[in-house]
């Protein structure tokens, strides 16, 4: 109860935008030298668009926005996008087999359970600072209806 | 009247009778398979190196055991560690009495970057138990012939030298997973990164019959 709590805490006093909201930001793990995906959900509460176009990561030596896409013939290949806009009131997520942050030449082994912090570069909401913990592959939330 | 009833009563006896022999035959001389393919691929072997630098053939490796094998380059950010992921949950979903007759095989079509030093730190990031797990690292003929095999197609993109004269580049592939029964017969392709891990298990399970 006490971890969910300070995780929740956590994910609001490391976002100072109340116009833009990253929900539940995680890393995939990664090898020294490798790449790996950062994945996130962006909500725009503003009633502007706002466009990610860069992110920065201490333990990567470069990151870009890359998009997972259908080659097709069973084939699936991966490009850089420039940045992504999110419409106002809306939401984007960046998961695996979709849009991620690409993190290049690490600096270091990410290990399950590793935190790094991030920092995502909006034009109209400025700098976001963000903690995203090292998994496998995100679990899915059971979702309750009452 | 009467006669017309005769008729469409024969009729239907008849396509009835027709199809029971069909369904007959069909089961009697095994054209029915659960598999959609039955192909041998056991007639030639390819050699690698393990994840420990052992020498190694390839699917001799596996020879009796249901393998459970897949092509990925240790680079890929997205779809291979979604496909090997989802080949380590479906281990995990397995009953434990057939854990023990399957073998997961990680083969990379990258094995200039991926040696076997590189896929040995891939497992254990990713907590790969090396008692069912082997990621395999070959030269470049035994790596086609293995491709041509299951039909995985790979495109070299983005080729670009960073300033320390380093060579990076990004491979679109095929992305895929594939199920090897007990006798060296590839029998099912699947797509890697988002296939029902339950109709994975289930062929496993009904291959261990």
């Amino acid at each position: 109860m006490n971890i969910l709590l300070l995780t929740v805490l956590l994910t609001i006093f490391s976002n100072p935008s109340d116009k833009i909201q990253i929900i539940d930001p995680w890393m995939r793990v990664g090898a020294e030298g490798k790449a790996t995906g950062l994945f996130f959900k962006i909500e725009n509460n503003s009633d502007k668009a706002d466009t990610l176009y860069k992110a920065e990561f201490d333990l990567a030596g470069k990151v870009e926005i890359h998009e997972t896409y259908d080659a097709g013939n069973d084939m699936m290949g991966m490009r850089e996008v420039g940045m992504i806009v999110i419409p106002a009131k809306s939401s984007f997520e960046l998961k695996p087999g979709s849009y991620h942050i690409m993190l290049m030449k690490l600096k270091q082994d990410i290990k399950k359970g590793d935190e790094g912090e991030i920092t995502l570069f909006f034009k109209q909401s400025g700098e976001i600072n963000i903690k995203a913990q090292a998994k496998e592959m995100m679990i899915k939330k059971m979702k309750h209806k009452h | 009247m009467k006669q017309k009833i005769i008729k469409y009563f024969i009729l239907t006896l008849t396509l009835f009778l027709n199809l029971t022999l069909f369904l007959n035959l069909t089961l009697l001389t095994g054209c029915y398979d659960h598999f959609p393919l039955d192909q041998d691929i056991s007639r030639t072997q390819n050699a690698f190196l393990n994840q420990d630098s052992v020498e190694v053939e390839f699917p001799e490796l596996t020879k009796g055991k249901i393998t459970l094998m897949t092509m990925v380059f240790t680079h890929c950010p997205d779809i291979c560690p979604m496909t090997t992921h989802n080949m380590h949950l479906v281990e995990q979903k397995l009953p434990d009495e057939i854990k023990d007759d399957v073998k997961l095989v990680v083969i990379s079509f990258d094995p200039n970057r991926d040696t076997p030093s590189v896929l040995k730190k891939y497992a254990e990031l990713r907590e790969y138990d090396f008692s069912r797990w082997s990621l395999l690292s070959g030269d470049d003929q035994n790596t086609k012939e293995v491709m041509l095999k299951f039909d995985v197609k790979t495109i070299f993109t983005d080729s670009t030298y960073s300033d320390d004269g380093e060579l990076s580049y990004n491979i679109i592939h095929t992305d895929r997973m594939s199920l090897i029964d007990q006798n060296g017969r590839l029998r099912n392709n699947y797509k890697g990164s988002v296939v029902n891990l339950d109709e994975v298990v289930e062929d496993i399970k009904y291959l261990s019959k």
